[in-house]
């Protein structure tokens, strides 16, 4: 962590930045999908595990009602292990940013789209997080936080682990001293 | 981010302050203004003091205010008389001790452009605040406040949850010289040319005051029923409460009778009684609310004093409170449905520290910026507040025609399933009248679509919505923090989206500007219009010429109803 690459991590900011012409978005990195299936995995087994539970009150005090408890709970499993394959390829087609000037842009969701337009000057401060998972599989993730109310912290996932330091550092640099 | 080392111009004695004024921010090829020191705070402390010895007294009396009623309780009903007045009085003297430590310890004094406070006897506590952080000064006086011309002050900055420093109480003269230190440091600071420096604030520049009638009008209009409603059940707490239970039951009992009578004299009776119980309802209300509405605000003044908006007003508590403007985040203009019927409207403003009212006798009067005002003078006050509002000839645009299909839609269907309610409740033609309203729904839609709008000047973004109660917001551009565009599955099929502009602090605005149904392609590029702009300009203010530029006749009609 102590000597950063000092090259810009994009290319550099064409004239008419802010236009749809910009830069192009950038991918995560594609090891995200694993981490992405490794953590619904984790939460479906939560989710499985709890839901035993009302499953076996139910078993136990309501005659008959074992079937179609028990077609419920495979059918709520059967729609986790779908979106365990269906869902992670396309968040990560979905998932993009770019550094178009002075303002970072992330574009998401699959089935909720959501775009956010983060001016770089008003970057309070940058998190970058990597938790166990993330960082067997070389990954970090940045928060960027704003003094904002609604969206007060944007976050990328999914970073390749240097791609996150140099990005964090080239974003607090274009950004300078302007906050609250 | 609190030093960008590539701003930091020519070395500095070290015990010298900054030559960059904390305020100044560094665009592109500009050199820094160098100040000469001498007009900067010397590192001596250019205002010192300490709590008025009041201070005593008065926390002594509000340690008293709390404990006398049990105190009184216990004193005549209690059984070992003496052994509880002794316990009361150690639990008086723990608070009073407190209050005089801090009385002795506490001191504030303001240096290199830093308000200074430090208290404490054994650990001692300072806490500096950069004057240019300063969000908001509010000087309080109670009644026994006014009695000895005391009050209280507090300083309010973005960070944290309530005021950054409270000094209680000072004299009201040290008060006011307070405030005004602070706001003539800010200005030294950020390089104001003495010329408009603040002056005193009988010299202030009054943009509106509020008459006993406008207030009465203000509190007629204000929806205040639920407050009724919260006082009538405490009353019948209270009642319940404080009599016998063989006297409540009685009075129950006197109410069945009486209900039962009322049944067996017919219905009309019964229908006369309840309009009279609603009528009587709505008078106490009104009663109420108008009462309420000359407590809180009465002779309210709002004054401009050099970047200074300075509000003051209330009948047995004086509130008053200091909001730079160039603080305000958010500008909201808000028409609720009364009001609008009268043309009136309430101006709120956020700044980074709000934060919602946590008073604990309701509100305190501090979110809104102007109670209520003739609508067609609020143009006229915008720029008093934005001092670079644009007299842009841009018209407001309007969102996806869909907007009006969507709507209807989404109502027709709430018809729908309640006519299909009531029909399999009761099958007779008589059930299906929901239907009915599906064209009122229509209309709706069609004149809420027609005051849905946004409007972007290079400066200015502002938005509007709503037919029968109206919000109109505005934002500078420069606050924004971030831009977002949401679309869900539904929006998707209508290719459109809501874009969202977050800013600091919308306490007091209810969330900032969002426009639904905005087309996804122009919302693209709104927002990134929006974002680059913001990014492009310096948030933290600079000092502009104090020119207010008055509105052009188009520009003022931009916030009138389209119709």
């Amino acid at each position: 962590m102590d000597n950063y690459p000092t090259q810009p991590v994009h290319p550099p900011v064409s004239p008419e930045a802010g236009e749809p012409g910009g830069p192009e978005f950038l991918p995560l990195d594609p090891q995200v999908i694993t981490l992405w299936r490794i953590q619904q995995l984790i939460g479906s087994a939560v989710l499985m595990g709890v839901l035993l539970i009302p499953l076996f009150v139910l078993v136990a005090n309501v005659r008959g009602a074992f079937l179609p408890a028990a077609a419920l709970w495979i059918l709520i499993g059967l729609f986790r292990a779908f979106t365990f394959f269906w869902y992670p390829p396309r968040a990560y087609r979905a998932w993009g940013y770019r550094i178009d000037g002075k303002v970072l842009e992330t574009r998401s969701g699959v089935w909720f789209r959501v775009v956010q337009l983060l001016p770089l000057s008003r970057l309070q401060h940058v998190d970058l997080h990597r938790g166990p998972i993330e960082r067997s599989l070389g990954l970090a993730s940045l928060s960027l936080h704003t003094a904002g109310t609604v969206q007060s912290a944007i976050s990328i996932p999914g970073l390749e682990a240097g791609l996150a330091t140099r990005l964090r550092d080239q974003l607090a640099a274009i950004g300078g001293d302007d906050a609250v | 981010m609190t030093g960008d080392p590539s701003d930091n111009p020519a070395p500095q004695p070290p015990p010298l302050p900054p030559v960059i004024p904390p305020g100044w921010n560094a665009g592109p090829g500009e050199a820094p203004p160098v100040i000469a020191p001498e007009r900067v705070a010397p590192a001596a402390a250019l205002f010192e003091g300490r709590l008025h010895p009041m201070t005593l007294a008065f926390s002594t009396w509000a340690v008293v205010q709390k404990f006398i009623i049990p105190f009184i309780v216990v004193l005549f009903l209690g059984r070992n008389q003496s052994f509880s007045a002794l316990f009361f009085l150690l639990l008086l003297i723990i608070p009073i001790a407190v209050a005089v430590i801090r009385y002795f310890t506490f001191t504030y004094r303001i240096e290199n452009g830093e308000l200074v406070t430090a208290e404490g006897l054994f650990g001692r506590t300072e806490r500096n605040i950069p004057l240019s952080r300063v969000q908001d000064i509010r000087i309080e006086q109670g009644l026994l406040h006014r009695l000895f011309d005391m009050a209280d002050v507090r300083i309010e900055t973005a960070g944290g949850r309530g005021p950054e420093a409270s000094l209680s109480v000072l004299a009201k003269p040290e008060a006011e010289r307070l405030r005004a230190a602070i706001f003539e440091q800010v200005s030294i600071a950020r390089g104001t040319s003495p010329a408009t420096q603040p002056q005193p604030v009988s010299q202030g520049h009054v943009i509106r005051t509020l008459s006993v009638r406008e207030l009465v009008v203000a509190g007629l209009t204000s929806n205040q029923m639920a407050s009724v409603l919260a006082l009538l059940a405490v009353g019948f707490s209270l009642v319940d409460d404080l009599l016998p239970e063989t006297a409540a039951e009685r009075i129950g009992a006197t109410l069945g009778r009486m209900a039962e009578e009322l049944f067996s004299q017919g219905l009309e009776t019964h229908w006369v009684q309840l309009l009279a119980g609603a009528f009587l309802l709505v008078a106490m209300g009104m009663i109420f609310s108008v009462t309420g509405s000359i407590l809180l605000f009465y002779q309210f003044t709002l004054v401009r004093n050099g970047e200074d908006l300075h509000r003051s007003f209330g009948l047995l508590t004086r509130r008053s409170s200091s909001l730079p403007r160039r603080r305000i985040q958010v500008l909201k203009i808000e028409e609720k449905m009364l009001r609008r019927l009268f043309h009136l409207a309430t101006l709120r403003a956020d700044t980074a520290g709000s934060r919602p009212d946590q008073g604990e006798g309701g509100t305190s009067g501090h979110d809104v910026l102007l109670p209520a005002v003739p609508r067609d003078e609020v143009e006229q006050m915008l720029p008093e507040f934005f001092p670079d509002f644009e007299r842009s000839e841009a018209e407001w645009k309007r969102v996806s025609r869909r907007a009006i299909r969507r709507g209807t839609a989404k109502g027709s269907l709430v018809c729908l399933v309640l006519a299909w309610g009531l029909w399999t409740v009761q099958e007779h033609w008589i059930a299906l009248w929901p239907l009915a309203l599906i064209p009122l729904v229509f209309v709706l839609n069609v004149l809420s679509y027609r005051h849905l709008g946004y409007w972007m000047g290079e400066r200015f973004f502002c938005t509007r919505r709503g037919w029968l109660s109206r919000a109109t917001h505005i934002v500078p551009i420069r606050n924004t923090q971030a831009v977002v565009i949401r679309q869900t599955p539904f929006d998707r099929r209508h290719r459109v989206a809501t874009l969202i502009v977050d800013t600091a602090g919308q306490a007091n605005t209810g969330g900032g500007p969002r426009i639904d149904n905005l087309p996804w392609n122009e919302a693209l590029t709104v927002a990134r219009t929006l974002a680059r702009r913001a990014a492009e300009t310096r948030y933290r203010w600079k000092d502009q010429a104090d020119a207010r530029p008055t509105l052009s006749h188009q520009q003022a009609q931009r916030f009138e109803s389209p119709s």
